[in-house]
């Protein structure tokens, strides 16, 4: 096409390939239904047919969008169009994987599968069955499953299995970090990001032998492994993990601040190359705002009148599972004091390391935030003085601050928008604001909840409260921007120009 | 040291100022014999000498070096203002705790509007236009009236101008020098009191009251003589003092070059305009939605429910059309986010301004487009030119710090015992200026069951909110005090 005397290369969109990627997401979901089938075969808890006429209904699917749709897909993604591969593939394998739920009828209606599914995918950990002890084995294997899967990421896992799409790959490993600079573990893109997962599936393995050896049996172990290290949240038993007793309380602890750090220096962490590991400035935040939370929150319960060992175990592990934005609780010593909620609400927005399974701000981006403030402050005082944001004694680039404050007012919008259309369906409005940060930030279940406002149960929401909620968690997990864009008018402007 | 003398000279002459306001407050005493003309003149005259014993003992400081100075300059005059505020109030025992006297009179010079009296018609008549006098005083900003006042001080006027105005509105001046930008604007503020007052005398209301609905509405304050705000007046009043609100929401600039028919010149703030209009219309229209479908009113009534009561949220104004307490949750949590908004920058309202929240969007779907077109040249861009990127660091800092202001108010509202709603509501309301907040506290409600500690943190929030946050922080940041 000529234009302005220049020709102009005007390219279809790609919606080819996005059939094709979901597809064969599709035809790996189907695949990873015949675990739950086989334990449901192994433990007889009557699911087998169903499990397996969802896993023939999603592999018929993904045959089709595969094969027949995505059949001769051209492997080449542009920036733009990896932000609608995002979109796509977040919404519709959570779509897919809600069929088991739907079809073992172990959720009440279509919603309530929706929002379940959903939540595993994400890592969020919101849930809206009420005795998790009487599921079937098989479905619980299956949402824990859902959960690990998640917790890496679809992209990632498009990135390791699908070799051919070349350059696109790199856009599509840059919107699963949205742009926080990861450092990569091998040059080749595909070989690092399947370290990862090596690195990733050898965390849950350890932890799943570790819970096992303390005697929690094999399929809880399993399942708990599997949303912990996620960062998942889903609880095998409604006393959460406090009623498997004291000695897995500690491993899991120990294992959720873990899966909060970044997955990079996990990988350094088991190769053995330790040195200089500390001089990582957001694995030292991380670590200090922990330690200092935890300390904060032990001594504000013995100021209730908690024994100090008791507190400390408890700060440990409430401050761990919000940070990493597990989600996991167990009832406090003594009492509730006020003041934890107002700590376990700013660390709930603030949430894990940039390049881990967990949700939230991340600390990067709030150190960036920090760094960013305290330069202007400083130009106040000083108007000469030539300020920039370091990270790691290596200058930020003034487009990634740009990026990371347009992500902090997304973020803060998002939860305001989310809670307002949660206070049409009838909640209070800190209510609706705290449950809304929850779910953006992946995090799910929190005592802040409920301390905002009376007893927090997700099964009896409005189901438009639900769908809400459904998305936020979709958007704080493909980090906004992905979703935004795809909505925007100026992103169809400019993309009918490109 | 010099500075120091400097700051003081500044001091005294504000409360020269205020200790005459306090004086003009004898008219209503003596008129309608309340009684508390003895209180009010000792009051007046304790003040007036302060101040004038400042200006005497520092008259040769005439000069200011510091840029930074002019930060600490600008909080201590607010806080004195305040301290000497609650002077009437105590004289008069109207109120018997301090604490209550300051919350008080910091709502009024900071023209916020949150009140302490569940019922105010019993007060007395001087004490009620002291009110309403510290809000039209400091909803237009001291600092501007003090530097009009007195054009010949020597000191680099521009760098206060930025530390009130906080770098909101430094695009579009109209005229070279500050000071005559300030006479132009207090012209414009003047003028348009006279004419509120006028109107709503035509429209039935005895003298007393149009100044006291005046002086309040057009500072955007929120202060009543009436128990019932505004719910007791006349429609056709009503709409007036709403109109009064609509331009008190708009930037003064803007206004003086209306009124003086300079029309090429509106294209500077058109787009801020626009904005501040179409946040109105699309948030009266759904508040009016909300109100007839789910709260039975009429579409008459909904309607002017809606049109009065948006404008006195946007512009953070507070005055009451309705006991909004009342009113459905998402309608109360939308006026939480349009008083967040606020008004134009460059006029008496609160929140963040219109200019921000623009720049902010634009400042968003810039980055959004250069993940697509990495390469593309798209600058930040307000009324067509680009915003230059100091301004732009300027806005991203205020907004991050103003919402983490009133995070910490929320949770330290909490932290003193504060129901969680309410802290959510009086923390708003007390940062943004608008005044009435959520629960007991909102609608025809008042803040007198508040604790001394909450008391004082709202106070603060009010003063962080009017001086827009960076400049009470950065005076009490240690590097600052460092040489």
């Amino acid at each position: 096409m000529h234009e302005y005397g220049r020709v102009v290369r005007v390219r279809r969109f790609n919606w080819r390939l996005m059939a094709r990627v979901t597809g064969v997401l599709s035809l790996y979901l189907a695949a990873g239904l015949l675990v739950p089938f086989g334990v449901s075969l192994c433990v007889r808890d009557g699911m087998q047919f169903a499990l397996a006429a969802a896993g023939l209904l999603i592999l018929m699917a993904g045959l089709l969008l595969r094969n027949m749709v995505g059949g001769r897909a051209e492997y080449g993604l542009r920036e733009d169009e990896s932000y609608w591969l995002t979109v796509a593939v977040w919404v519709c394998v959570p779509l897919f994987g809600a069929l088991p739920y739907l079809f073992t009828g172990v959720t009440a209606s279509f919603t309530d599968a929706l929002f379940e599914s959903f939540s595993g995918f994400t890592t969020t950990g919101s849930s809206v069955i009420g005795r998790p002890e009487d599921l079937p084995q098989s479905i619980k294997v299956y949402r824990a499953t859902t959960q690990w899967v998640g917790g890496l990421g679809l992209l990632l896992l498009v990135v390791a299995v699908l070799r051919r799409l070349g350059l696109g790959a790199g856009s599509l490993y840059e919107a699963e970090f949205s742009g926080t600079q990861q450092r990569r573990l091998h040059p080749r893109l595909a070989r690092s990001v399947t370290r990862m997962w090596v690195v990733y599936g050898l965390v849950t393995t350890v932890m799943w032998v570790v819970l096992a050896v303390q005697g929690v049996g094999v399929i809880d172990a399993f399942c708990v492994a599997c949303s912990t290290v996620s960062t998942g949240g889903f609880v095998t038993h409604s006393g959460g993990v406090a009623a498997m007793g004291q000695g897995v309380v500690t491993t899991v602890t120990v294992f959720m601040f873990l899966s909060g750090v970044n997955v990079a220096v996990l990988y350094r962490l088991l190769t053995l190359r330790w040195r200089g590991l500390w001089r990582d400035a957001e694995l030292r935040v991380y670590a200090v705002v922990y330690v200092f939370a935890a300390a904060v929150c032990t001594v504000a319960f013995v100021s209730k009148g908690g024994m100090w060992g008791e507190s400390a175990r408890y700060a440990l592990f409430h401050v761990a599972s919000t940070m990493s934005t597990c989600g996991f609780y167990m009832s406090a010593p003594q009492g509730w004091p006020f003041f934890v909620s107002v700590v376990t609400f700013v660390l709930m927005v603030v949430g894990a390391s940039a390049g881990s399974t967990g949700g939230g701000l991340k600390v990067r981006r709030v150190m960036v935030v920090a760094r960013y403030l305290a330069n202007y402050f400083n130009a106040m005082i000083h108007p000469n003085a030539v300020t920039r944001v370091k990270m790691n004694g290596e200058v930020v680039e003034e487009g990634y601050v740009d990026k990371v404050l347009a992500f902090v007012f997304l973020y803060v919008l998002f939860i305001v928008g989310g809670a307002w259309v949660l206070t049409m369906c009838g909640s209070s409005i800190p209510e609706a604001l705290s449950m809304a940060a929850a779910n953006v930030g992946n995090l799910g279940p929190s005592p802040v909840v409920d301390t905002m406002g009376g007893h927090l149960d997700y099964a009896l929401l409005r189901p438009a409260a639900k769908w809400t909620l459904a998305v936020l968690m979709v958007a704080g997990r493909v980090e906004l921007f992905a979703l935004v864009a795809v909505v925007s008018p100026s992103y169809w402007r400019l993309r009918r120009l490109g | 040291m010099g500075d120091l003398k400097y700051i003081l000279r500044f001091i005294g002459v504000v409360l020269t100022v205020e200790g005459l306001l306090m004086l003009g407050c004898l008219i209503p005493a003596v008129h309608f014999a309340d009684g508390t003309w003895v209180e009010i003149t000792l009051a007046g005259m304790f003040t007036l000498c302060v101040g004038l014993l400042l200006v005497v003992s520092y008259r040769r400081a005439t000069t200011m070096h510091s840029r930074r100075m002019a930060y600490l300059m600008v909080v201590l005059m607010w806080v004195v203002l305040a301290l000497f505020g609650t002077l009437p109030f105590l004289a008069t025992g109207s109120l018997t705790r301090f604490v209550d006297a300051l919350f008080e009179s910091t709502s009024g010079i900071t023209s916020t509007g949150a009140t302490v009296f569940s019922a105010v018609e019993w007060l007395p008549a001087s004490v009620l236009l002291w009110r309403s006098v510290t809000q039209w005083f400091g909803g237009f900003g001291i600092v501007l009236v003090v530097v009009a006042v007195a054009p010949r001080m020597g000191i680099n006027r521009f760098s206060l101008y930025q530390a009130e105005a906080s770098g909101a509105d430094n695009t579009g001046k109209q005229s070279a020098t500050t000071a005559a930008t300030v006479r132009q604007t207090l012209g414009v503020y003047i003028l348009l009191t006279l004419v509120f007052i006028f109107l709503l005398h035509r429209c039935g209301l005895h003298v007393w009251d149009a100044v006291n609905l005046t002086f309040t509405n057009i500072s955007s304050g929120g202060f009543s003589i009436y128990n019932n705000s505004l719910e007791g007046l006349t429609h056709g009043q009503q709409f007036v003092v709403a109109a009064a609100m609509l331009l008190s929401g708009v930037n003064f600039a803007l206004l003086y070059n209306l009124v003086t028919l300079r029309l090429d010149r509106l294209k500077h703030k058109l787009e801020q305009l626009r904005l501040y209009l179409a946040m109105y219309v699309v948030g009266a229209l759904l508040v009016a939605a909300a109100l007839a479908t789910v709260m039975g009113y009429g579409v008459g009534d909904a309607l002017r429910l809606a049109l009065v009561q948006t404008v006195s949220v946007l512009t953070t104004t507070g005055s009451l059309v309705a006991d909004t307490s009342e009113w459905w949750v998402p309608v109360t949590f939308l006026f939480v986010v349009l008083s967040l908004c606020g008004g134009m920058a460059g006029s008496t309202a609160g929140g963040l301004k219109t200019m921000r929240v623009l720049i902010l969007v634009r400042h968003v779907r810039r980055v959004l487009r250069e993940r697509l077109h990495p390469r593309a040249v798209n600058p930040v861009r307000l009324n067509g030119s680009p915003v230059p990127p100091r301004l732009t660091a300027n806005v991203m800092v205020i907004l991050i710090v103003y919402l983490m202001t009133a995070l910490a108010g929320v949770l330290l509202l909490m932290l003193c015992g504060t129901g969680a709603t309410e802290s959510v509501g009086a923390a708003i309301a007390c940062i943004t200026g608008y005044g009435p907040g959520l629960g007991l506290s909102g609608g025809f409600g008042c803040y007198a069951h508040f604790g001394a500690g909450a008391k004082l943190v709202c106070s603060l929030l009010m003063l962080m909110g009017r001086l827009e946050c960076l400049t009470v922080l950065v005076v009490l940041l240690p590097a600052f005090w460092r040489r």
